[in-house]
């Protein structure tokens, strides 16, 4: 007998019926299996961040290089990527509701978010690389920099590529009916999470190196 | 109170929460150019960074709604590898300073 089932005693047939275990913390499968993968991605950020804090620490000639331009830039893609997590929410609190239309206008909303941030975010990266940095060297200071820089927001922007490319799959397919809210939820999930990310790398990647 | 009067309350949270979001990064940039010191600048752009980071996962990511023991156990198992993680920072001090321990 499988540890998926059990003989209902008293059900007079003596026939096996499935019974599933409840499951763990009262979280449908799904929502857990993100909040998992939720939980071992932290640590891959957590990881490329202490490792970027050490490299910092440890090289005295760190460069400064961030002007007011791109602060300005990277503010406006944290007020973004903030109203984008605003606008999931809706999305998520609407298809729990069952209201398909407004829960796939809400995920389009920040889809199209979504998309500015990657293109303001490239447009960050061209000016780094016009500016003469990349992987190995930069004009301002240690090598280390640009490695550093493109590694911490190249996973980031990944992030949310893969995130937009899963909500416009799961937007469209929960509009059609063929995924469910908990789809839209998880998904909702991982947007958020990238959002907190961002939270983090704005003021340590940023803030920190801002020339002065 | 019905449905949709906890739907909108429930709203209400989260709009707070997308203030505090913003202001967050307001006083960031705010204190990026009052140019503290290393240490008090890391710091208050931590905490700051951090009580974002609660509240997107407590209100947006609705951990704070879920099951308090999944609440629980996702956020000693996360916090504990996080601090675990900061074991190396000593040895980035060893590699800046050099002697003694370098040798």
């Amino acid at each position: 007998m499988s540890h998926s089932e059990v003989v209902l005693e008293g059900s007079g047939h003596g026939h096996h019926v499935p019974v599933f275990e409840p499951s763990p913390f009262a979280v449908p499968a799904k929502k857990l299996a993100m909040w998992l993968f939720i939980i071992s991605d932290i640590m891959t950020f957590a990881g490329c961040l202490i490792a970027y804090g050490f490299l910092r620490n440890a090289q005295p000639d760190w460069p400064r290089p961030y002007q007011s331009g791109t602060i300005i830039s990277v503010m406006i893609m944290a007020f973004i990527m903030v109203t984008s997590s605003l606008t999931m929410v809706l999305a998520v609190r609407a298809a729990r509701a069952q209201r398909r239309d407004e829960a796939f206008r809400f995920s389009m909303m920040t889809l199209l978010m979504g998309l500015v941030f990657v293109a303001l975010h490239v447009r960050e990266w061209f000016s780094m690389m016009h500016q003469g940095v990349t992987f190995s060297k930069n004009p301002w200071g240690t090598g280390l920099f640009g490695g550093a820089y493109y590694s911490i927001t190249g996973i980031e922007l990944l992030h949310v590529i893969a995130a937009l490319i899963a909500l416009v799959i799961v937007g469209m397919g929960y509009k059609r009916g063929r995924y469910t809210s908990v789809d839209l939820e998880n998904c909702g999930l991982f947007w958020q999470f990238i959002n907190i990310v961002w939270m983090f790398v704005v003021p340590l990647v940023y803030l920190m190196n801002v020339a002065g | 109170m019905t449905n949709t009067q906890q739907q909108q309350d429930g709203m209400g949270k989260c709009y707070v929460v997308y203030v505090c979001m913003l202001l967050i990064y307001a006083i960031e940039l705010f204190v990026t150019y009052r140019h503290p010191g290393a240490h008090e600048f890391l710091g208050t752009l931590l905490i700051l960074a951090f009580i974002g980071a609660a509240l997107g996962v407590l209100y947006f990511m609705n951990l704070a709604s879920e099951n308090r023991n999944a609440m629980i156990g996702f956020a000693v198992f996360t916090l504990f590898v996080l601090a675990a993680i900061n074991y190396g920072w000593t040895d980035s001090f060893r590699i800046l300073l050099g002697v003694p321990y370098a040798k």
